[in-house]
């Protein structure tokens, strides 16, 4: 008898078990992991973009999560350093719960993580990391896990080359970048744009991040005054790029990625750098009902509005919790197949598709300074 | 290449040397007397430059007393750092003193993002965006202000080293400690003086650089290893031949920067490091006569 009721005990705990472990998975959270510069040079970008996707999955969970299931978004630092990010989301991924990674933010990060991805068989989506050799290498380029969001180095040059030709400042432009995978995208996008209409840049020069002074830069372009110096740089460096270049005595205007969040109000309000242009993947300002209750999001959330990269970051977690929602499972095959399937409206009015090379055509916002104030004058399909 | 435009790769370089001299003198100057190579030094010039962006940007203070002010607050802290850790560091290996002191820029420079964030910030002043011109060459002003408070401390700093009791006291420390010892110097009050005076330099390149270049918790990164290489090309504690190279630096810079390219002269800095090692380790001017 004790033996009859010890193995019906053992029956239903057999029965009972997976299916209380299967309940507890089913109402597991949906793990998203990312890496992102939360110290360092760039740290306050990585903060923008931790901000950016956290608004996203919070509007999704307190709308009731994924089929009843919550989404976590798991964050560690990457420094903005290559060999930490690759060291971080090995890390990280080992967690098999992990059904998709999110971002990086640093270009040279991004192309660090996409072999560990490709081996680690889950799906990456970029949001800000804007070098063209990302979207080179995936879809057909080689690394089907990849899927960039944001506009790539080449497609916003194109676009900002195009505007400056139309105001006749591309004959002579002068390009200074951060020597980086950014800024080396950077330059040779503008470079591709130029050569296209046959020209060329009239001279390239990059530093390493966090460099102080650009006296000796800045008196080599007063040597050869080109008809506008194209930057990309980035937070600090962009910043003491601007300052300097106001006492240096250089006078043409500044274009390519200029975050006019950084430069100094009292620049921008003087004049002095009026007719600068810049592109960007996004402005606050643009008037779609949508992007309007976003700001009031951010804003609400964190005091200030979003500033492009906060953006990327919450228009890419949207559309990777739509492929996640859309996905028939959360297995990582699955989801990265409704990534590559996404048709989806952007919060600036752009359609979300996923080209042969895993990257989306957002529109490109060409931004000017005028009269000391920064307006956007164009928005451009990239 | 013109007069007027090696005219102005020379008035860059002097400015840029300026800088390193204030930054990298007072790194010397404790190497000097009390034998650490403080790692932590970069980073104090970056807590100062945050506190007279607090003085005079958030509290409104005019720039000169910020100045004033942020130098005195740095002479307290270096005297305090002294005790606390520096003492406890020296005479032991240096390892100790390598892993102290970087432990202690870290945390600098994670409390720092902790409190301050990474946005960029900059001091604004009236002159921040003014330039003065001498025919073609243009001078930024508030540079030629930082280079000219820079002259006057390092001027002022080598007075007394080479005509005061103090300074006496600080060189016969930096030649045998033991033999100071023997003659009555008080060791530990010229080491915290001398330690108190190497900060207090970190605390005037801060103030006097915060309307110049932007204010962000990792500032501090970028200056401490060329600090660090010029004061090996000079000679380690050598504070005459620190600034001596850290004009050499600036100059380097300059020219091959504008004649080459920004990341060249960063290379050829550290380059020129590497060779003064190889061939002479004692620096340019040697410790022989270091202070």
């Amino acid at each position: 008898m004790k033996s009859l009721i010890a193995f019906a005990f053992a029956a239903a705990l057999s029965g009972v078990l997976p299916l209380h472990a299967a309940r507890a998975q089913d109402n597991a959270p949906i793990m998203i992991a990312s890496t992102l510069p939360l110290s360092g040079n760039v740290a306050s970008f990585g903060e923008m973009a931790r901000w950016g996707a956290e608004l996203a999955v919070a509007q999704v969970n307190a709308a009731g999560g994924i089929r009843g299931r919550k989404v976590q978004f798991d964050v560690q630092d990457n420094r903005c350093n290559p060999a930490e990010a690759v060291k971080v989301t090995t890390q990280m991924l080992s967690d098999p719960a992990y059904v998709a990674l999110f971002d990086g933010l640093c270009s040279s990060v991004v192309l660090s993580v996409m072999p560990v991805v490709e081996r680690e068989r889950i799906p990456l989506v970029v949001a800000t990391a804007s070098a063209t050799s990302i979207s080179d290498k995936s879809g057909v380029g080689g690394n089907p896990w990849t899927f960039k969001f944001n506009p790539s180095d080449a497609t916003l040059a194109v676009a900002m080359v195009d505007w400056l030709k139309k105001q006749g400042l591309a004959d002579k432009i002068a390009f200074l970048g951060e020597d980086t995978d950014f800024g080396r995208s950077g330059a040779s996008g503008f470079e591709t744009a130029l050569k296209a209409g046959g020209g060329k840049l009239a001279a390239a020069d990059f530093y390493q991040q966090g460099t102080a002074d650009f006296s000796a830069v800045l008196t080599k372009l007063r040597s050869m005054q080109p008809s506008v110096l194209a930057l990309y740089a980035l937070a600090g460096d962009q910043r003491n790029i601007v300052s300097q270049f106001m006492t240096s005595g250089l006078k043409m205007p500044l274009t390519g990625r200029l975050i006019t969040d950084v430069i100094p109000a009292e620049i921008i309000k003087s004049g002095a750098i009026d007719g600068s242009t810049s592109v960007q993947p996004y402005s606050f300002e643009i008037d779609t009902p949508e992007n309007k209750a976003f700001v009031a999001a951010f804003k609400a959330a964190h005091g200030r509005e979003p500033n492009a990269i906060a953006y990327s970051a919450y228009d890419a977690m949207r559309t990777l919790l739509d492929a996640i929602a859309r996905a028939p499972s959360v297995d990582r095959t699955a989801v990265r197949d409704a990534l590559k399937a996404t048709r989806m409206q952007s919060l600036i009015g752009g359609e979300i598709v996923f080209d042969e090379n895993n990257l989306a055509h957002n529109y490109a916002v060409i931004l000017q300074i005028k009269d000391g104030k920064v307006s956007i004058v164009g928005l451009s399909k990239t | 290449m013109d007069t007027a435009f090696a005219l102005q790769l020379l008035v860059n370089g002097l400015m840029i040397g300026a800088v390193y001299a204030l930054i990298a003198s007072g790194l010397s100057l404790t190497f000097g007397v009390i034998g650490i190579v403080n790692f932590a030094h970069g980073e104090l010039y970056m807590v100062f430059a945050m506190l007279a962006y607090f003085v005079a940007g958030y509290l409104e203070t005019p720039f000169s007393l910020s100045i004033a002010l942020v130098m005195l607050t740095a002479l307290c802290v270096g005297a305090v750092l002294y005790e606390v850790l520096l003492r406890r560091l020296a005479g032991k290996d240096f390892e100790r003193s390598v892993l102290g002191t970087m432990g202690l820029a870290m945390v600098l420079q994670n409390g720092a993002i902790f409190l301050f964030t990474t946005t960029p910030r900059m001091v604004p002043h009236t002159l921040s965006y003014s330039a003065y011109t001498f025919g073609s060459v243009a001078v930024p002003a508030l540079k030629l202000l930082a280079a000219a408070l820079a002259t006057a401390a390092l001027g002022l700093v080598w007075w007394m080293l080479h005509h005061t009791q103090l300074g006496r006291a600080m060189r016969g420390l930096a030649q045998s400690h033991d033999a100071a010892m023997m003659v009555g110097i008080d060791v530990r009050a010229v080491s915290r003086l001398a330690v108190a005076i190497g900060v207090g330099l970190a605390g005037l390149a801060g103030a006097a650089l915060a309307p110049v270049y932007s204010i962000h918790p990792t500032m501090g990164f970028a200056f401490i290893f060329k600090a660090f290489a010029i004061v090996t090309i000079g000679g380690l504690g050598n504070f005459g031949g620190t600034i001596i190279a850290a004009l050499m630096i600036g100059m380097l810079e300059s020219f091959a920067g504008t004649l080459g390219s920004l990341v060249m002269a960063d290379t050829l800095s550290f380059a020129f490091m590497i060779l003064i090692l190889l061939f002479k380790p004692e620096g340019l001017f040697g410790r022989g006569v270091r202070i």
